[in-house]
């Protein structure tokens, strides 16, 4: 049970009886009166152990986003249920409001509805719902918590997305482009189509030329060519400990997410074959033979509850992951961190392995705080940060030397820069024919 | 989507269930406090009653005189006030009052009313301004031997013969006075005096000791007591107490105000324990939430930065910062990645035109010798990078 600010009011409005009777037990009077009143209002609240609940709530939001959560109240009971109702999600799903007022009269139904802004992925849960029921005077209210378990899965934001059409724009420009210098690897015979001014002349196609001679005029014929389609692509994103590291804010898990989703919609838009899985010691999550839409939906829906844990990455499982998703060349995708070549030790170690069959690139975010804090040399303190700065940029391009020295190809960025230049790598090596 | 449990668990237990899991509790109080109370009644009633109490049996009290006199017919009133004491008296001439007031309780008119209540009075260790009041021709002498004889012919004293324990001297200091002395400690120092009061006998008894339980038992206390005492039909034992302190103070701040005061006061403090209550009451228990660890990128380089800094490692700390400019000047001049110090040194003094030696001193050779030199040497490190950039991109 509980007691509202009304109780609190009728009480202390007792001074005024007492002063007037003037006498000691005008105090056990009031007092008796009050109770009497609260018990009789507690007596006729409806109970709130009785009343039936249920969610109506959508299954996945994108982080950022709002959506709203419905609470039915019925009060199958034969007394008003009229209160207050606190719906029980954690911190993080930013419920909002926290409290609402309901009044359910007998054997009808009511809803209350609280938006959510969760700030944080992953499942965010509700455990339950607390009613407290005045009485008719509103002086006392009873009060129970009723188990309602409910989730909602927030899903990754791709804010990258904002990058995809300006990428795949570049995508199209290479589609029929006649302008490739090197023919050969990486390149499918497209179409054929009258020669314009301004193609190559060493594409023209002497053949279909002659074949198609007319006598109305010369009418050239140019090949055209379009870069190769249906190539694997293998994301393998490290959720061990160094992806917990929180870089502007984000967690590096959450970039290299980013990074992932980017690549993935433009691969799949490309004609790709797109397949992720998300490691450290155990797979936490694999996605495999989807394409299009479906791919995105999936990657997010597998993405949403992994977070890092602090463990150790377990590099040497890699190769054979990866033989286990495809036995073809494909580009390997290793979303994960370049920081000291002590703790780089087991990425080098697997890479030889992975580039003797695959083009891997390994995509790593930077901390521009490090940047940043070379250029500050203000102080002796700030010169030491410089200096031990300077150590860390120099250790990270020594991993870096050393990766690209096993025949892997790196590609480093700010959280907000990493994925468009992963996207753009991916373009290049499609336009090249590494793919 | 919609979910709804098939049987609503209520996660807040009922009453009845609250009351059942705190009954053990309750009962282990109950039981504890019971056993509190006991032990204190009892062990109060022992050890801590006022001296010469005769319902205390300890060694201080004197229950063991006033059961045995009760045992041989003598009516035992034990009295705290005048008032009790007055209504206690059963006839003038059948009537022993026991008088003793060591807190001084008793103002001077109550004394004297109080040594006129009967015709035995006696009045056990009056002090001096006691003695002004009832008998002023008698003083305090200090205390007196621990064996002393009877040496008079009064009865209970001469049944006694000797007593012992400690006890208090009399002194008469004017000689004219008739009085009855017993118990003489030399130098006219006696420990019972009784002298006459309008037909009445006041009695002065010093020996406390031979009252208490514990000395009652010693040489011929128990024979002087029960004679002193006995006398008479009705004892009237007489232990004034703070209720005949008259009452003649100021009036207190409970009557000078209204009597609605404290009420309210009351009623003001259960508003606030409720208010309190209304808004300490919580709306159903916390959410749990499963936090992420937070870890911070730079907390190596941080942590590198302070350890250089801990252990004044400069020439360690100037020469990773050499390192970068030099890989940045080389970029700068077009060197490859390759390219040794000298030939960035030599690119680097060809664009800028400033003197390689100089160059070289900064990017290898100095060595800092304070934290002073330390700073200067990485502004200037970030001078030379300036200024190569500025010359090669004009």
């Amino acid at each position: 049970m509980a007691i509202s600010g009304r109780f609190v009011a009728l009480l202390v409005a007792g001074v005024l009886p007492i002063i007037l009777i003037g006498q000691p037990w005008a105090l056990a009077l009031w007092l008796l009166l009050v109770l009497v009143l609260a018990g009789v209002d507690l007596a006729l609240a409806g109970s709130p152990r009785a009343v039936r609940l249920s969610r109506d709530l959508p299954g996945r939001v994108r982080l950022g986003e709002t959506v709203s959560s419905t609470l039915l109240i019925a009060n199958p009971g034969r007394r008003r249920v009229r209160g207050i109702v606190r719906d029980g999600w954690s911190p993080s799903a930013a419920a909002a409001p926290l409290r609402a007022a309901v009044d359910v009269p007998p054997g009808e139904q009511r809803t209350t509805t609280t938006t959510l802004t969760p700030f944080r992925r992953g499942e965010r849960r509700a455990a339950h719902v607390t009613i407290r029921s005045f009485g008719p005077l509103g002086l006392a209210a009873r009060q129970a918590t009723i188990a309602t378990p409910g989730a909602i899965t927030v899903l990754p934001p791709f804010n990258s997305r904002k990058h995809l059409p300006s990428r795949l724009a570049r995508l199209r420009e290479l589609d029929g482009a006649t302008s490739v210098m090197v023919r050969g690897q990486g390149t499918e015979f497209d179409s054929l189509r009258d020669y314009v001014r301004g193609d190559d002349v060493r594409s023209i196609d002497w053949r279909a030329t002659a074949r198609r001679a007319a006598p109305s005029g010369p009418g050239l014929v140019v090949r055209t060519w379009r870069p190769e389609r249906d190539r694997r692509v293998v994301i393998i994103v490290d959720s061990g400990r160094t992806s917990a590291a929180r870089i502007d804010n984000e967690p590096r898990i959450d970039t290299a997410f980013e990074s992932a989703l980017l690549l993935a919609a433009l691969a799949s838009s490309a004609g790709d074959r797109v397949d992720m899985v998300i490691y450290d010691r155990r797979v936490r999550a694999r996605v495999q033979g989807a394409s299009g839409a479906e791919l995105l939906s999936r990657m997010v829906s597998s993405m949403a509850p992994v977070d890092p844990e602090l463990i150790e990455m377990d590099w040497t499982a890699v190769p054979a992951l990866v033989r286990s998703i495809t036995s073809h060349h494909a580009l390997v995708v290793l979303a994960t961190t370049i920081d000291a070549p002590g703790a780089s030790h087991g990425l080098l170690s697997v890479l030889p392995q992975l580039t003797r069959k695959h083009m891997v690139v390994v995509s790593s975010v930077t901390d521009p705080a490090v940047l940043d804090a070379t250029l500050q040399r203000g102080d002796r303190e700030l010169v030491y940060r410089a200096a031990a700065a300077e150590r860390a940029l120099l250790d990270q391009s020594r991993v870096a030397a050393a990766v690209r020295q096993l025949g892997a190809e790196v590609v480093t960025g700010a959280p907000q820069d990493l994925p468009p230049a992963l996207a753009d790598r991916y373009i290049a090596l499609k336009a090249a024919g590494r793919l | 989507m919609t979910t709804q449990a098939p049987d609503q668990q209520v996660l807040t237990r009922t009453i009845g269930r609250v009351a059942k899991r705190a009954l053990f509790w309750v009962v282990v109080v109950v039981f504890v406090v019971a056993i509190a109370l006991v032990s204190l009644s009892t062990v109060g009633s022992n050890a801590d009653g006022p001296p010469l109490d005769p319902d205390s049996a300890s060694p201080g009290g004197s229950m063991a005189v006033a059961e045995v006199l009760r045992q041989q017919g003598v009516d035992v009133v034990v009295a705290s006030t005048l008032v009790d004491a007055r209504d206690a008296v059963n006839g003038f001439d059948d009537t022993t009052v026991l008088l003793y007031d060591p807190k001084g309780f008793l103002d001077d008119d109550q004394l004297r009313d109080a040594t006129t209540l009967a015709r035995t009075v006696i009045v056990v260790d009056a002090h001096f301004t006691q003695l002004q009041a009832i008998a002023p021709e008698v003083r305090q002498a200090g205390r007196a031997d621990a064996e002393l004889t009877a040496d008079c012919d009064l009865p209970a004293a001469v049944r006694a013969g000797a007593v012992s324990g400690e006890a208090y001297g009399y002194r008469i200091v004017d000689g004219s006075a008739a009085a009855v002395t017993c118990f003489g400690s030399g130098d006219g120092v006696f420990s019972l005096i009784q002298v006459s009061r309008d037909g009445a006998a006041l009695t002065l008894l010093g020996l406390t000791d031979a009252l208490t339980n514990e000395h009652v038992i010693d040489s011929g206390n128990a024979a002087m007591a029960l004679n002193l005492l006995g006398s008479k039909s009705t004892l009237v034992w007489y232990l004034p107490t703070l209720a005949d302190v008259p009452d003649d103070g100021d009036a207190n701040l409970g009557e000078l105000t209204p009597a609605w005061v404290g009420p309210v006061l009351l009623l003001l403090v259960l508003t606030f324990v409720s208010a309190a209550v209304w808004r300490g009451r919580r709306f159903g228990p916390l959410v749990i939430e499963n936090l992420p660890v937070t870890v911070r990128s730079s907390e190596t380089m941080l942590g590198r930065a302070r350890l250089y800094e801990r252990s004044s490692s400069r020439l360690r700390a100037l020469d990773a910062l050499r390192v970068g400019t030099i890989q940045r000047l080389a970029a700068l001049c077009g060197q490859p990645r390759t390219a040794t110090v000298d030939e960035v040194i030599s690119a680097a003094a060809a664009v800028t035109g400033a003197q390689s030696g100089a160059i070289r001193n900064l990017l290898i050779d100095a060595i800092p010798a304070t934290d002073a030199d330390l700073v200067s040497l990485s502004d200037a490190l970030l001078v030379l990078e300036h200024n190569v950039a500025a010359a090669v991109h004009p």
